[in-house]
This record gives structure tokens, C-alpha cells and sequence, in this order.
């Protein structure tokens, strides 16, 4: 190019540097009259003339712009003007503004910068001006046309890629660009973009020219990139789809847009982020493919930076940018429209069949190891929406509400992006420290674990034939960062804060838990093997990743006292842990009575002076309560040196004492059904249980309230009396009856009458005799308001009468007035609704769910029977153990099983089997006496007094199947000594070299002693029953079972045990394996209904449960039984009673 | 603690205007705010003294962290407590 030339013989004598530009002022003149505009305009070679001309047109033209009138004598000069330069209409390629054009095409020839930046100065202006008037679009658009001829094009081409450093040039072109576009509603768009080359000549580049200095950038000035922004804003407003689409597709320009977006003022990036959302998110004509282009990981995370932005000061009811970028990367990631968002599958990532074809037979041998992408995902998730999953870790989420809401919302959409972000993401760990980063990461967590699973987990309308891989739905309740050990020290951490926070994303991940095992449970799975093996999976991952309950427990007992959010807290993932992983909270072996106590003191002592703290506390008492329901040692009645009052009494002191308003439908129905467990009420369904008591106390309470406090030991004495011999006060009922019946003459057989009342009355002399006149008067005025509510709520009025007419004589009455007023007649519930609507709620047995009739309708078939209760045989010999287990180490034979196996073969039918197990059980003996290994002595002499015991057996025939099933199972429980069951076994081995073979060992020890560890009574119990099904396999092991002993049949003790009501399902369910078992054998079930009744045993376990579900169990056991009895026998055994059609 | 006379039971109490579930949700998020700083303010007061806390957005985040806790309480169980305010 001509540089050099151009500068002539000025530059001739100017040392060799880099010339310095030097911007001397144009000098103008005010324009008066149209012929002097013209003047001014016309064409000179003389730049200094041709700069005078332009900058006084400019100048014409902001005063101008800046008129209100734009209809004045000024403005007739302009029209005047441009009438006078129109082309006329017969040229071919009409020009506009020729002289313009001309001194522009000058300059370029000349390498005028300053008239190459003057020319497009006033263009922009006019087109500006011309914008505004209707009757000039035609003029305007003539001038956008002539700036696409050829000339011109160059010339724009020219200035736009002027050097960097000329902003003067770039600037004004870029603004005339932006004005041509946007002329007449993007008239002339088209043809712009499509003469691209010219037109977005280096648009790339100047997007990068930003403004440099200390100041910043001065609005009215913008930077050549602020220009091109605008531009390109402008460009996409008026474009169609398909050439928008191609402007997208330019990756330097969309790479450029958003590169120095931090840089940019306020203003601007209002319009990127406005124009954007508009004119391409929200584009529904602009095909996905196109938005991709734009917003592809790199252009989020440059936007995301905005959540930074500070340079703007926005009124209170104003967005700040922030906010403005916060709602455009929600629509943009979270919008399926936009172009960023694709469609995942839920918790199966790309690529995984999930209805893949997989035979029953591989099913049965490999179990969930037969769907071979199951293992597959622990350390790499592929996803569809890889622009998200690259982008997702530029955020913040734990130093940003707004990030971590954003990441949150993403996740919603897009479930499959939760495992992937954050096996991508280690680095970040939850090591709990008190800091503002820890709580922010623990609020994301926690809001992470709060996102609901995926429909049917892979958001379809149906389940997929295979369950979703392990891993990923655990990533999902308990993401990665909460990993046991952060937990843990977050669980145990002294700051109470910490441990808070780790206690609530516990709670919600076990009830995130909860969701997802129902989902594998669900009845409609056609694969349902699997699912129900992936649901145990899941639980045992979970309890792997989880603290332990023992940890939870501590951290319940360390919270102060008066932090009443956090108890609850920790109250109810204790009780989640027991409703959802019972097995994993029963083996604590918590002890939840002194925790009821201190929650019931503190609220019957009415400590808490706010009614909102109070709602709380009970809050936490309700979680107590739900978990000593599930504790079966809990211990309802009977005082302490602590505390006086039993916590049942002090559980109903809170339900009298509670200011009203106070919501305590839940601690009602759990006094009434323990009520009703503990037979202190009469178990009928019409029949108001608790109610009257209740009703009485706050009726009393109310009108004064010191005036129960005298009556709470008597109630409770006379509570806990009724407890533990409930049969006494049902006698003394009846002849209450009978006596009713012969004074009245009238039947009352049927009548019903709490015990509570008939203890009051029998208790009543003995305060009478102590002459306690505050009791005694409290009674006075208790007593008959307790009966009168017993009478509404339905009791027999004859019987309370005469109990009345008892007990007033004990009751202080000189006068007589009690005696003659009697019960009082129609006194009304206030406080309590009587059971007439739901007569069910009141006898306490609504928290069951379904407490309806057993009388089922539901039945199970043999399949499902066999299904439910069927154990396979763990005593099977599998005669390649004897060659396994030589090269084991001492742990290898205990801890895995090769033992155990070796045990097992002394049950096999052959005598070589036998004779060669009893050597090697000798030698792996001696081996295990020999080592390290830590119970070594223990497990030594159990193996030696089996092998003493079969030894002399050996040809005899197998060893009888319970010695051999109690020696496997009592070698697991030598492997832990804090085993409830360790001290008892020992004890047993210390007794003699060998047992005898037709005694069942431990039997009697667990059904008939104490436990020795707390009350692991229910573990025992469940430990005897594994053992007993497994060695219960031959008529000659059933022989063992009902022959007869000192203390009867083991057969019956076992079904007496299993009356026990506290008994909960998967125990009751193991006692139905027991009888199942039996019935497989031959004779057994024969056995089973002629010596044990067990048919009508059945019934009555049938007619006491409440679950129709549990009850079709005992009625397809019944005809399990009655299939496979000798029929004929049984027919003449029963005298034809007995008949089961099916 | 109550005090109402015998007599106050032999009219029904007049009923109390049903708050709507949003006045249940605000009043609860406030309580169980007000409770959260209460319990914590010894663990907060470090917080705010930590290398990490910028005022402009830490505040914010402890706000929202702190009253994420809502969500475990079920709308029926926010409005028992918030209800426990009215007394006889």
C-alpha cells in the first residue's frame, strides 16, 4: 500500500520511528441554507476543506438529532440538501450522495484517515435522522443501497480493517453498519449479510478491540468493540433464521462476543444478554443446531463469569447484571429449546440399554452380574449433555447462592449430570471446617440430595426391564463429597453448626433413599429378581457411605439441650433410620427410654416459653415416640430413681398440659394405641380407648390447672397396675358384670368397661387409708367427670354406676352431694373427637395404615408362597470344599466361608465325604490354634468338640442337621464378640468335649434365660430361627424338633414365642420360613396340624394381624399345610373339621 | 400457661382465620431462621470472622443454607408450629 508514499516529502526528513498521529481539530462553520450545505460537500481534493465540509455537516446533524422540531427551517435545509444530490431515476446504479461518496473514495485512494473516519461519521448521522422520518426511508434506504456497491463495500472493508490502533476509523464504520441494518426494520439486512466479506470484515477482530486506560470506558465514546457488539446484535435481530444461522456458525465471531464480556459496561451487556435471549435462545425459528454454535461450553463459562461483574450500580427494583446473566444461563441451560439441554435418560447413562435382553438362566446364575454394564459407571459417567458436564465445574456453587442454583436447575433437567459432576469434580472435598465455602458446598449438597429422582428412573412412563446401575442412583442420594468419613467427623464435629447441617443432608438422603427402594420394589417390574437385588445392593452401598448409627446416636446425645431445631433434626434421621434400614438401627441397640424421658420432662415441665418452640419440641418427642415404637424393649410404665413418673404418664401429662392450639393428634394416637397394647383398654374398635381419661384430665387441668398434679401418681400406679396383670382387672370385670346383671336384672354380659376404672376402684382404698386430702379431693372432683365420659363415650351404665357407688364411699362426702348427684349425665368431648366418624383412630391403630378387617381379599398364589417364605438349603454339600480349603490362612477359613462349607459336609449322605470332612475339619483346627488369628482359641475348640461329637457318628449316618447348622452359625457368632449371642456360646463350649446328638444346642438357653446383653433378645431370637430352618431338612430333624422335653416340644415353645405381639413383620416372617420348611419335609405337615394345631394357630395369627397383605400369607400357608398333609389322616384326626377347598 | 375458666368451655371457641399456605411458609422460614442463628450465633460469629467470608455474598449464602432446612418440614407440620402461637 501506499503508506510511505503518501507521506511524501513530508516524512522525508522525519527520523526513522514510528510516526506519532496527531488529530488536529476540523475546523466548521454553521450551516445556514441548503446551497451552502451543498457548498460545503461538494467534492475537494483538498482534505482540509473536504474535513471542514464534513464536520460541519456533523455537527448540523447533532444539533439536529437533538432537536425536539424535527420539522423546522432546519431541517428543510437537509431535505433541500439531499432533494438536490438525488440521483436521477434513470441511472442504472443509482448514487447517493455522490461528493460523499467521492471525497470518501479520496481519502481511501489518499489514505486520509481522517476523512475516512469523517465520511462514515455523517452517514451513520443521516441514516440516524433519516431512521425517524417516514417520508425519508426511501432516501435512507437509497444511501444503505449505494453503501452495498461495490466502491463502497471496499471502502467499508478498508476501514474495518484498519490497524488496531485507529478506533477513530473502525468505530464510526462499524456504527454506520449497525444503522444501515437496522434501516426500515432491517430492509436491506440481507443484502448486507450477504455481502459478508466486506460487510463483517474483521468483526472478529474488532470484538477484541477493547478499551484500554485507567478511566473507564466513557459511554459516549464507545470502543470498537462495544460497536461491534452492537452490530452484531443488531445483525441477528434483523436477520432470517438461515443466514442468522450462518453468522452463528462463524466461530471467531461468537468466540469474540463473549471473550472480554467482563470488561464490558453495564449498558451493553444489557443488550448482549436482551439481544441474545431474544433473538436467539428464544428464536423458535433458529434450529437447535444453530443456538448450539453460540452457546457452547466456553461461551457459558465466559457469561458465568458475570455472576462476578461488579462495574454496575443498579437501583433496589432494577436486575443488576448479575442477575440478568444468572436468568439468561437458566434459560439457556435448563430451556430443552435452546440448544444446549438434550434429553437424558434418568439414572441410565448414554449408551446402556436398560432393556437389554438377559435370560432367566443367567439371571439365576449371576444375578445382577449378568447385566454387564451394571459395575460399569463407578468411575466414568458418559452423558448426552456433554456442554453442560463441561461447563458445570467452572461454577461455584459453594461461594454463590445463584451458581449453586443455577447447577441445581441444570441438575433437574438434566438427573444424568449428578454422578458425572461430581466424579469429575474430587477435588472438592466435604472435610467439614467452619468456614463460609464448607456451608455453601453443605447448602449445594444438600439441595443436590433434595432433587427428586427421575420418573421411573429413567423419565419414561414405564420402568425399563433392567434396574439403573447401582452406583449412579447412590451418586445421587449420597453425591460423592459425602463420603463416610466426611460424614463422620461432620456428624461428631464440636461446632454444632457442622454436625446440623451433615444431620439434615442426612435426613434427606435417607428419605431419598426410601423413594428410590420403593421404586425397586415396585409390582409392575418384570424383571423382578433383579430389581430386588439391586435394592439390597443399594441399601448396603448406602450404609457403606453413610456413619453409622452409633455415630448418629452419639451426635443426638451431645446436642445441648435447648437447641430444639437440631434435636429434631437428629431425632428424625434416628427414626428414618429405623423405619427405612431397620436392620441397620435394631443392631445399635439404643436405648431411647432415658432420651423420652428428658424430651417428656422438659415439655411437661412447660419450659419452653414460646408455643412455637413448644410445636417444635414435640416435634422431636413425636420422632422419640416412632422410635420406641419400633424398639421392642422399650419399657412404657414403671418409674425411675430420676424420674418419678413412668414415661407414659409423663406423655400424657404433655397431652393434658399443652396450651391450646398446640396440635396433638400424634401424641394421642400413639398413647392410644400403646393403650391399647398394653391392654389398658378394651381392644374393641368402637371403643374410645384413652379418650375419657384424657378428655377428664384437660377438662379438669383447664378449669384449674394445679389441680392434676395431685392425681399423676395415682393414674400412673394404677396404670401401670393394669399393664402388667391385665388379666386381674378383666376378672374383676366380670363380676362387676354379674353383679350388675342380678342387682338390675337386666343382661349386661356384653358390657364394656376400661380396666383403668376397675384398678382406680380397687386402688382407691389405699389412699383413702393414707388420708392424702389434697389426692383425695383432687379425686373427688376427677372421678366422676372421668366416669361421665366413660358413659358418653358408650361404657355400660349399670356397671359404672355401681363402680361409682364404690368408689364415692372412699371419696371425700360428708355432705353426700356426690353420692346423690352420681354420674354425671351427657357431659360433651371438647377437647377430644370421639371415634364415631373413624371409630379406628381412637383404639390407637390408625398408625398402621391399613388396620382393616383381616378378612382379605387379596390372596397369594404357591408360586409367590414359595417365594416368600421358601430358604434355600445352606447345609448342601458342595464336595469341592475339601479340596479348597487346605491353602486358606486361618482368616480365610473363619471370615469367608471355607469352614463353614467343611461343617456343612458332615451332613452330606455319604460316609467317605463325612469321614474325610471330620479330618480336614481337624486339621483346619489345628491349623487356625496355630495362628494369629484373634478368637483362634474359641473357634478351635468349637471345631474340636464338633469333630469329638461326630467322630463316634461318623458311619452311623449324617450328623442330624441342627448340630451341624448350630456349628456353622455359632462359628459367625465366635467371629464378633460384641454379638449379643458371644457370652452364651462360649458358655456352651466350656460345658463338654461334645454335645449330645438329640438336644438342640442353645435351644433353652436363648428361650428360656435372660439375655446377657441388653436386650438383644429379639437378635437372639432371630439368630435361633436362621438356625433352626437351616438344620430343619429330614423327618429325622423334625423328629428332633417335636419330640417331646422337659420344658415341651421345641415346636410349640417356637409358636408360643411367636405370639409375642411386639414381634415385628420380617421376625414374625421368619417364624411362616420355619413352618414352610417344615411342610417340604415328609410328614411334616401332617406333624404340624395333628400334634401342633397349627391350622387353627393360623387363624388366630390371621385374625390378630391388621395387614390383609400378611394375612393372605397365613391363609396360603394354611393350604400350603393342608396340600401337602396326609388328607385322609387328617380328615379322621379332625372328624371332618378340618377341609381347606382351594 | 392457659387460664381460661371453667365457663370458656361451655362456648366454643370462636375459630381463627385459616392462614393461607403462603403466611404458613413465610412465618415458618422466619421462626426457623430466627431458631437457626439462636442456636448457632457461636458457630456464626466465627463464620463471619473467617478468611473466606466476603460479606457481599457470604451473608447471603448463610441465609439461604441455613433456611434450606424448611424443605424437611411438611406444610402441615409448619403450620402445627406456626400455630402453636395462639393461645386460649
Amino acid at each position: 500500500m501506499g503508506k510511505r508514499t503518501n507521506r511524501g516529502g513530508d516524512a522525508a526528513g522525519w527520523p526513522r520511528k514510528k510516526a506519532k498521529v496527531v488529530h488536529e481539530a476540523p475546523t466548521s462553520e454553521d450551516i445556514h441554507a441548503s446551497r451552502q450545505l451543498r457548498q460545503l460537500l461538494i467534492f475537494d481534493q483538498d482534505p482540509v476543506r473536504a474535513r471542514h465540509g464534513l464536520q460541519s455537516f456533523k455537527l448540523y446533524l447533532d444539533e439536529l438529532l437533538a432537536a425536539e422540531n424535527k420539522d423546522g427551517d432546519r431541517a428543510r435545509i437537509l431535505n433541500e440538501y439531499l432533494n438536490s444530490e438525488k440521483p436521477s431515476e434513470d441511472d442504472d446504479i443509482p448514487v447517493y450522495l455522490p461528493d460523499i461518496m467521492q471525497t470518501w473514495s479520496h481519502a481511501g485512494q489518499t489514505n486520509n484517515d481522517n476523512i475516512l473516519s469523517a465520511v462514515p461519521v455523517v452517514l451513520a448521522l443521516l441514516l440516524k435522522l433519516l431512521s425517524q422520518s417516514l417520508e425519508m426511508v426511501p432516501y435512507g434506504l437509497g444511501i444503505c443501497r449505494t453503501l452495498l456497491q461495490k466502491r463502497q463495500q471496499e471502502l467499508i472493508s478498508r476501514n474495518l480493517s484498519a490497524d488496531k490502533g485507529k478506533a477513530f476509523i473502525i468505530s464510526p464504520t462499524l456504527r454506520l453498519l449497525r444503522e444501515a441494518i437496522m434501516f426500515d426494520g432491517g430492509a436491506i439486512a440481507m443484502p448486507l449479510f450477504r455481502a459478508r466479506a466486506s460487510m463483517l470484515k474483521s468483526l472478529a477482530r474488532n470484538m477484541g478491540i477493547v478499551h484500554i486506560g485507567e478511566e473507564p470506558e466513557d459511554i459516549k465514546r464507545p470502543s470498537p468493540r462495544s460497536n461491534a457488539v452492537l452490530f452484531f446484535l443488531s445483525a441477528i435481530r434483523h436477520l432470517q433464521p438461515e443466514a442468522k444461522k450462518e453468522l452463528l456458525s462463524q466461530r471467531d465471531i461468537v468466540s469474540a462476543l463473549t471473550r472480554d464480556v467482563k470488561q464490558d459496561l453495564p449498558y451493553l451487556l444489557k443488550e448482549l444478554l436482551k439481544g441474545l435471549r431474544a433473538h436467539v435462545l428464544m428464536d423458535d425459528n433458529l434450529p437447535r443446531e444453530a443456538k448450539s454454535h453460540l452457546l457452547n461450553a466456553s461461551t457459558l463459562t465466559r457469561l458465568s463469569a458475570l455472576y462476578q461483574y461488579r462495574l454496575d450500580t443498579p437501583a433496589e427494583d432494577v436486575p443488576s447484571i448479575s442477575d440478568m446473566a444468572h436468568d439468561f444461563l437458566l434459560a439457556a441451560c435448563t430451556n430443552p429449546s435452546c440448544g444446549v439441554l438434550r434429553q437424558d435418560s434418568g439414572f441410565y447413562p448414554r449408551e446402556v440399554d436398560a432393556n437389554a435382553p438377559i435370560s432367566a438362566a443367567e439371571v439365576d446364575d449371576l444375578g445382577l452380574e449378568a447385566v454387564v454394564w451394571m459395575n460399569k459407571f463407578r468411575n466414568d459417567v458418559p452423558v448426552r449433555n456433554w456442554t453442560l458436564s463441561n461447563f458445570l465445574p467452572n461454577l461455584r456453587p459453594w461461594s454463590n447462592v445463584k451458581q449453586s442454583e443455577l447447577i441445581i436447575a441444570i441438575f433437574k433437567v438434566a438427573p444424568e449430570l449428578v454422578a458425572n459432576y461430581f466424579i469429575n469434580n474430587k477435588s472438592f472435598t466435604f472435610e467439614p471446617k467452619l468456614s463460609a465455602t464448607w456451608i455453601g458446598y453443605a447448602a449445594f449438597l444438600f439441595n443436590t440430595v433434595t432433587l427428586p429422582i427421575p420418573d421411573n428412573f429413567c423419565r419414561a412412563t414405564s420402568f425399563p426391564g433392567l434396574p439403573p446401575p447401582t452406583s449412579i442412583v447412590i451418586d445421587n442420594i449420597l453425591p460423592l463429597p459425602l463420603s463416610q468419613k466426611a460424614l463422620m467427623r461432620s456428624l461428631t464435629n464440636k461446632s454444632n453448626m457442622i454436625a446440623f447441617f451433615a444431620t439434615r443432608i442426612l435426613v434427606v438422603a435417607i428419605e431419598k433413599l426410601d423413594v428410590a427402594i420403593k421404586l425397586h420394589q415396585d409390582p409392575t417390574h418384570s424383571n423382578k429378581t433383579l430389581w430386588d437385588e439391586a435394592a439390597r445392593r443399594l441399601i448396603d452401598e448406602f450404609c457403606q457411605r453413610s456413619p453409622g448409627i452409633k455415630e448418629m446416636i452419639n451426635s443426638y446425645r451431645s446436642i445441648p439441650d435447648t437447641d430444639l431445631l437440631h434435636r429434631e433434626a437428629a431425632s428424625r434421621l434416628l427414626r428414618l433410620c429405623y423405619e427405612v434400614l431397620p436392620q441397620v438401627a435394631l443392631s445399635a441397640k439404643f436405648d431411647v427410654s432415658p432420651f423420652l424421658d428428658i424430651a417428656l420432662g422438659r415439655l411437661s415441665k412447660q419450659e419452653l416459653d414460646d408455643p412455637r418452640d413448644l410445636g417444635l419440641g414435640l416435634k422431636e418427642l413425636e420422632n422419640l415416640l416412632a422410635i420406641a415404637g419400633y424398639s421392642p424393649g422399650m419399657r412404657w410404665f414403671g418409674a425411675t430413681e430420676a424420674q418419678p413418673l413412668s414415661p407414659f404418664i409423663l406423655l400424657l401429662k404433655v397431652c393434658v398440659e399443652s396450651p391450646q392450639g398446640v396440635s396433638l393428634d400424634n401424641i394421642r394416637q400413639i398413647l392410644n394405641f400403646v393403650a391399647s397394647e398394653q391392654q389398658l383398654v378394651p381392644a374393641r374398635d368402637n371403643h374410645a380407648g384413652l379418650l375419657p381419661l384424657i378428655e377428664a384430665l384437660q377438662t379438669m387441668y383447664n378449669s384449674s390447672p394445679g389441680s392434676t398434679t395431685h392425681l399423676w401418681y395415682f393414674i400412673d400406679n394404677c396404670l401401670t397396675r393394669c399393664a402388667n396383670t391385665p388379666v386381674k382387672y378383666v376378672e374383676k370385670l366380670q363380676e362387676l358384670i354379674q353383679e350388675a346383671t342380678e342387682a338390675k336384672h337386666e343382661n349386661v354380659t356384653s358390657a364394656v368397661i376400661s380396666p383403668i376404672a376397675i384398678a382406680m376402684l380397687e386402688q382407691l382404698p389405699f389412699i383413702a387409708k393414707s388420708g392424702d386430702k389434697a389426692v383425695l379431693k383432687a379425686l373427688a372432683q376427677f372421678i366422676p367427670n372421668f366416669l361421665g365420659f366413660s358413659l358418653t363415650s358408650g361404657e355400660s351404665g349399670p356397671v359404672l354406676s355401681i363402680l361409682f357407688s364404690r368408689m364415692v364411699t372412699h371419696l371425700p362426702d360428708s355432705k353426700g352431694r356426690l353420692a346423690r348427684s352420681g354420674i354425671p349425665q351427657g357431659l360433651q368431648f371438647k377437647h377430644n373427637h370421639l371415634p364415631s366418624a373413624d371409630p379406628l383412630t381412637t383404639n390407637g391403630r390408625t398408625n398402621t395404615a391399613s388396620r382393616e378387617s383381616p378378612a382379605t381379599e387379596l390372596s397369594i398364589n404357591d408360586e409367590v408362597l414359595e417365594r416368600t417364605l421358601e430358604v434355600s438349603d445352606n447345609l448342601k454339600a458342595e464336595n469341592s470344599s475339601l479340596m479348597r480349603w487346605a491353602s486358606k490362612t486361618a482368616d480365610e477359613l473363619v471370615d469367608e466361608g471355607y469352614a463353614t462349607s467343611l461343617i456343612a459336609l458332615l451332613a452330606s449322605e455319604h460316609a467317605s465325604i463325612r469321614k474325610e470332612a471330620l479330618v480336614a475339619i481337624l486339621k483346619a483346627a489345628a491349623k487356625i490354634k496355630q495362628s494369629e488369628y484373634e478368637e483362634k482359641e474359641q473357634v478351635w475348640l468349637l471345631l474340636s468338640e464338633l469333630a469329638e461329637t461326630a467322630k463316634d457318628n461318623i458311619n452311623d449316618g449324617p450328623l442330624p442337621s441342627p448340630i451341624v447348622a448350630f456349628a456353622s452359625h455359632a462359628l459367625n457368632v465366635l467371629r464378633d464378640p460384641v454379638h449379643g449371642l458371644y457370652p452364651k456360646v462360649n458358655n456352651f463350649l466350656t460345658r463338654g468335649p461334645f454335645w449330645k446328638l438329640d438336644k438342640l444346642p442353645l435351644v433353652d438357653e436363648i428361650l428360656s434365660q435372660e439375655p446377657t446383653v441388653g436386650d438383644s433378645f429379639y437378635t437372639q431370637i432371630a439368630w435361633l430361627l436362621v438356625y433352626l430352618i437351616d438344620g430343619l431338612r429330614t423327618p429325622g430333624d423334625l423328629e428332633l424338633y417335636h419330640k417331646k422335653r422337659a420344658k415341651g416340644p421345641l415346636l410349640e415353645r417356637i409358636l408360643a414365642v411367636a405370639t409375642n405381639p411386639y414381634m415385628r413383620l420380617p421376625l414374625r416372617t421368619q417364624f411362616l420360613k420355619l413352618l414352610f420348611r417344615a411342610t417340604t419335609i415328609e410328614g411334616g405337615s401332617t406333624t404340624l396340624t395333628t400334634r401342633f394345631g397349627i391350622m387353627n394357630w393360623l387363624d388366630a395369627r390371621k385374625a390378630g394381624c391388621g395387614d390383609k397383605s400378611e394375612a393372605a400369607l397365613y391363609d396360603a400357608l394354611q393350604r400350603r399345610i393342608w396340600e401337602t398333609c396326609d388328607q385322609e389322616r387328617v380328615r379322621a384326626w379332625s372328624k371332618g373339621g378340618l377341609e381347606i377347598q382351594n | 400457661m392457659p387460664s381460661s375458666s371453667s365457663s370458656s368451655f361451655s362456648s366454643s371457641p370462636e375459630p381463627a382465620p385459616r392462614k393461607t399456605d403462603d403466611q404458613v411458609q413465610s412465618e415458618f422460614t422466619s421462626y426457623y431462621l430466627q431458631r437457626a442463628t439462636k442456636e448457632f450465633a457461636e458457630d456464626l460469629d466465627k463464620v463471619r470472622n473467617a478468611d473466606d467470608f466476603k460479606a457481599d455474598t457470604a451473608v447471603q449464602m448463610l441465609v439461604a443454607a441455613l433456611q434450606q432446612g424448611t424443605g424437611m418440614f411438611s406444610l402441615e407440620e409448619q403450620r402445627r408450629i406456626v400455630d402453636g402461637l395462639k393461645r386460649a
